[in-house]
């Protein structure tokens, strides 16, 4: 008979021997796990996403938020400095399409090729489109999911009305679409990505401005200091200039959660601590109960060895099958956070340190439990002593 | 037999059988030693922050804001009304006879890391004259005093730890050029503090408002006094709250975040305390069938069984409390934490000790529950049968 088979039932009937007790530790073991996966998935998402942000794109803006927006001969400045690769800004204005609770943003760019490489994982638009855009004065890009809900098509108008008034006038926008255009950002509306200099010609007010400036700099590691030249370089004239680096800034919006490194070493612990005692005293309970079933099996002629690994399968089953819970039910958590920060997402790694912990955690717990059952003497455990 | 002397024989015999059953009784305590020590730290940070940042303030102060601002920074006063403010009643006045009334103008600008060099917003405070009358807790450590009319400023020590050239002697390139730094100074707070001349801020960066007033009172009471010139004078267009008002409303967000932080790890660690002692309880009261069974036949009523057991698990759960409130204070208390670009000593403190007890309260009765039950439903025949 092959001995692998006519394990696996006995295992399966050791572990739902008692079925309450087998859940609350299943539970107890997946909650621990969820707790991990969420504090070290949140760290690591956290860190590759920033890691993954370009460090060699310079975002300049207004040096105070919400301040008068940038003169745009500042392009040329901006070029003159040597580790300029190369420099392109934005501008946009907000309006609403049909009804006033529909937001959307225009994003008014020049279709240069930087655009097609600018941040791909948050915001990117395919040559095609952009090279129709570079032909339509007034076109537009719409994002997929606008199409979707307004039932817009490439061909089809659409008019915008906004508070930013063009120089007859008007507030009522109107832009021929031309092609899409993929973003991930989070936030609510719509938006949609427009030529600059239609837009810089047909406004009002604020004429010769842009909201900001992508600067795209040779050698990432000069960031810090090509930015601190930026801002002196405007420092002293009406319109100042804050600048730092894609990194940079998403360095310090998701800073609230990096520094949370201490906090998760000292929960993980406390954790670990908790649980591996509570296990391995549980599992103790089990095979001190179980003693009489076991001299049984001993007398049919398993050995020492079979009992010890036996009991070690159980532990395992049990400790990665909670695991595997746990680390679900924390992946299930991460959805509801991608709307804070784009793109977070379950890492692998935590899963499979996750899986390694679990292992060690029935390794560990299983151990005495294991070595007590496979010393058992028959003649000890039948007499009851 | 009343089910008062029942359920005490009940306790007895129960707690009588713990010392046979270490291991067991072993995991109720660590686990919620485990759950309480995580909860107790984490709070430690929320309460270290609000000690920090209160801890000098007076109810002396108080503070005059746009009557319609949600916080300081929204809110404009105008270098005209300036005059009429400082003749408000219940103000006091220093040695020289001029009322203590300083003008505030916050501006955010950026300061680079000592170490990592990544780009953080600190706070440049514009103080009109008359800050050391303000604050005489203001303890310059080098250096001195900024000069008016002059780019000059001073950095809190907090500064000078956390982000490059804040000591003396260094230039800052802000607005209007260079700025020099003059002095350092300690000052409560959880954040980096620079102080500058307030008209020297205004004209720099560019405004024509301030944002507060900072008034010291004659007394605390004199504040009532403020308060009704204020409503009687609605062209002024001024509210004037406590000092500590102001701090618990800048307190709030930081607080906020540690504290939602704090209770949902907390919780589902004292979940998992609790799955694990209701395992440990159901092996307790397992191998006390045939006891239990006893009892039963000789006439013990199940409603003092249920709550001997449940007693039982909240006096393992307790000292289990007790244990992880201790281990975090010598670990954590005083330990210096900066998260969220603040920094900050921990404290653990008497409360939240307490409130770790309550915890733990609630962890033992819960867990104590269906164990309980159990306990009191076990067949009178099991006496006879039970190995």
């Amino acid at each position: 008979m092959n001995l692998k088979v006519k394990y696996l039932p006995l295992i399966w009937s050791g572990i739902w021997r008692k079925p309450g007790r087998t859940t609350l530790v299943l539970l107890q073991v997946a909650v621990a796990f969820a707790l991990f996966g969420v504090l070290q998935g949140m760290k690591t998402g956290v860190d590759r996403s920033i890691a993954n942000t370009r460090a060699d794109v310079l975002f300049v803006g207004p040096a105070e938020s919400g301040g008068a927006p940038l003169p745009i001969s500042y392009l040329d400045r901006l070029r003159s400095i040597p580790a300029m690769k190369t420099v392109s800004f934005a501008d946009g204005f907000l309006g609403t399409y049909q009804r006033p609770t529909e937001v959307v943003f225009a994003l008014a760019i020049p279709p240069t090729d930087l655009w097609l490489t600018l941040v791909p994982e948050i915001f990117q638009i395919l040559p095609k489109d952009l090279e129709a855009l570079e032909k339509t004065r007034n076109g537009a890009l719409i994002t997929v999911d606008m199409g979707k809900k307004y039932g817009l098509h490439v061909g089809d108008r659409i008019p915008l009305t906004s508070t930013n008034l063009q120089g007859n006038g008007s507030g009522t926008w109107t832009f021929q679409i031309v092609g899409t255009v993929t973003d991930h950002e989070p936030g609510e509306g719509g938006l949609i990505v427009i030529n600059y200099d239609y837009l810089d010609e047909a406004r009002a007010l604020n004429k010769g401005t842009v909201r900001n400036f992508y600067a795209v700099i040779s050698d990432p590691k000069g960031a810090a200091e090509v930015s601190d030249t930026i801002d002196r370089m405007f420092a002293n004239s009406s319109n100042g200039t804050k600048t730092a680096s894609f990194r940079e800034n998403a360095q310090q919006q998701m800073r609230s959660i990096g520094d949370l490194n201490f906090l998760i070493r000292a929960v993980t612990s406390a954790v670990l601590v908790a649980l591996l005692f509570s296990v391995t005293t549980i599992m103790m309970q089990t095979i001190r109960e179980r003693t009489p079933e076991l001299a049984v099996l001993k007398t049919l002629g398993f050995t020492d060895r079979a009992v010890f690994l036996m009991v070690m399968g159980e532990s395992l089953l049990i400790c990665v099958a909670a695991a595997l819970l746990g680390l679900a039910l924390a992946t299930g958590v991460f959805p509801y956070t991608a709307k804070f920060i784009p793109g977070l997402a379950m890492p692998l790694s935590v899963v499979g340190l996750g899986l390694i912990g679990a292992v060690l955690v029935a390794l560990i717990t299983a151990a005495p439990p294991a070595s007590r059952a496979a010393r058992l003497q028959v003649v000890d455990a039948l007499a009851g002593r | 037999m009343s089910l008062v002397k029942q359920f005490w024989a009940l306790l007895r015999v129960n707690l009588a059988g713990l010392p046979a059953r270490l291991g067991l009784v072993c995991t109720i305590v660590i686990g919620v030693a485990c759950a309480v020590g995580v909860l107790v730290s984490m709070l430690a940070m929320g309460v270290g922050a609000r000690q920090e940042a209160m801890g000098n303030v007076s109810p002396n102060r108080a503070v005059m804001t746009s009557i319609d601002a949600p916080s300081p920074a929204q809110s404009n006063i105008s270098q005209d009304a300036a005059t009429l403010i400082r003749g408000l009643p219940g103000i006091r006045h220093n040695p020289d006879g001029k009322p203590i009334v300083v003008f505030q103008v916050t501006v955010f600008v950026q300061a680079r890391g000592k170490i990592d060099r990544a780009q953080t917003g600190f706070p440049l405070i514009g103080m009109t004259p008359g800050l050391t009358d303000y604050q005489p807790e203001l303890h310059v450590t080098a250096g001195r005093m900024f000069k008016p009319g002059v780019h000059e400023l001073i950095a809190s020590n907090k500064c000078v730890r956390q982000y490059a050239d804040f000591d003396v002697g260094a230039k800052r390139h802000m607005r209007g050029g260079d700025w020099l730094v003059v002095g350092n100074f300690d000052l409560a707070s959880t954040v980096c503090i620079v102080f500058a001349d307030g008209d020297t801020i205004l004209s720099a960066f560019g405004r024509n408002t301030y944002n507060q007033a900072n008034v010291m009172l004659e007394s605390p009471a004199a504040f009532a006094t403020l308060a009704n010139a204020l409503k009687a004078n609605p062209a002024l267009h001024l509210k004037v709250q406590h000092e500590a008002q102001i701090f618990e409303q800048n307190m709030q967000q930081i607080n906020g975040i540690l504290n939602f932080v704090s209770y949902f790890v907390g919780s589902i660690m004292a979940l998992a305390a609790t799955i694990g002692a209701a395992n440990s309880l159901y092996a307790i009261v397992d191998g006390r069938r045939r006891e239990l069974a006893i009892l039963r036949a000789v006439g013990f009523n199940s409603s003092p069984i249920i709550v001997s057991v449940v007693l039982e698990s909240i006096l393992l759960a307790l000292p289990g409390a007790l244990i992880g409130a201790l281990v975090a204070w010598l670990l954590f208390n005083g330990l210096l934490a900066s998260p969220f670009g603040a920094s900050f000593h921990m404290a653990v403190t008497p409360s939240l000790a307490l409130s770790g007890l309550l915890w733990a309260l609630c962890i033992g009765t819960i867990a104590g529950l269906l164990p309980a039950v159990r306990a009191a439903r076990v067949p009178v025949s099991a006496a006879l049968r039970a190995t």
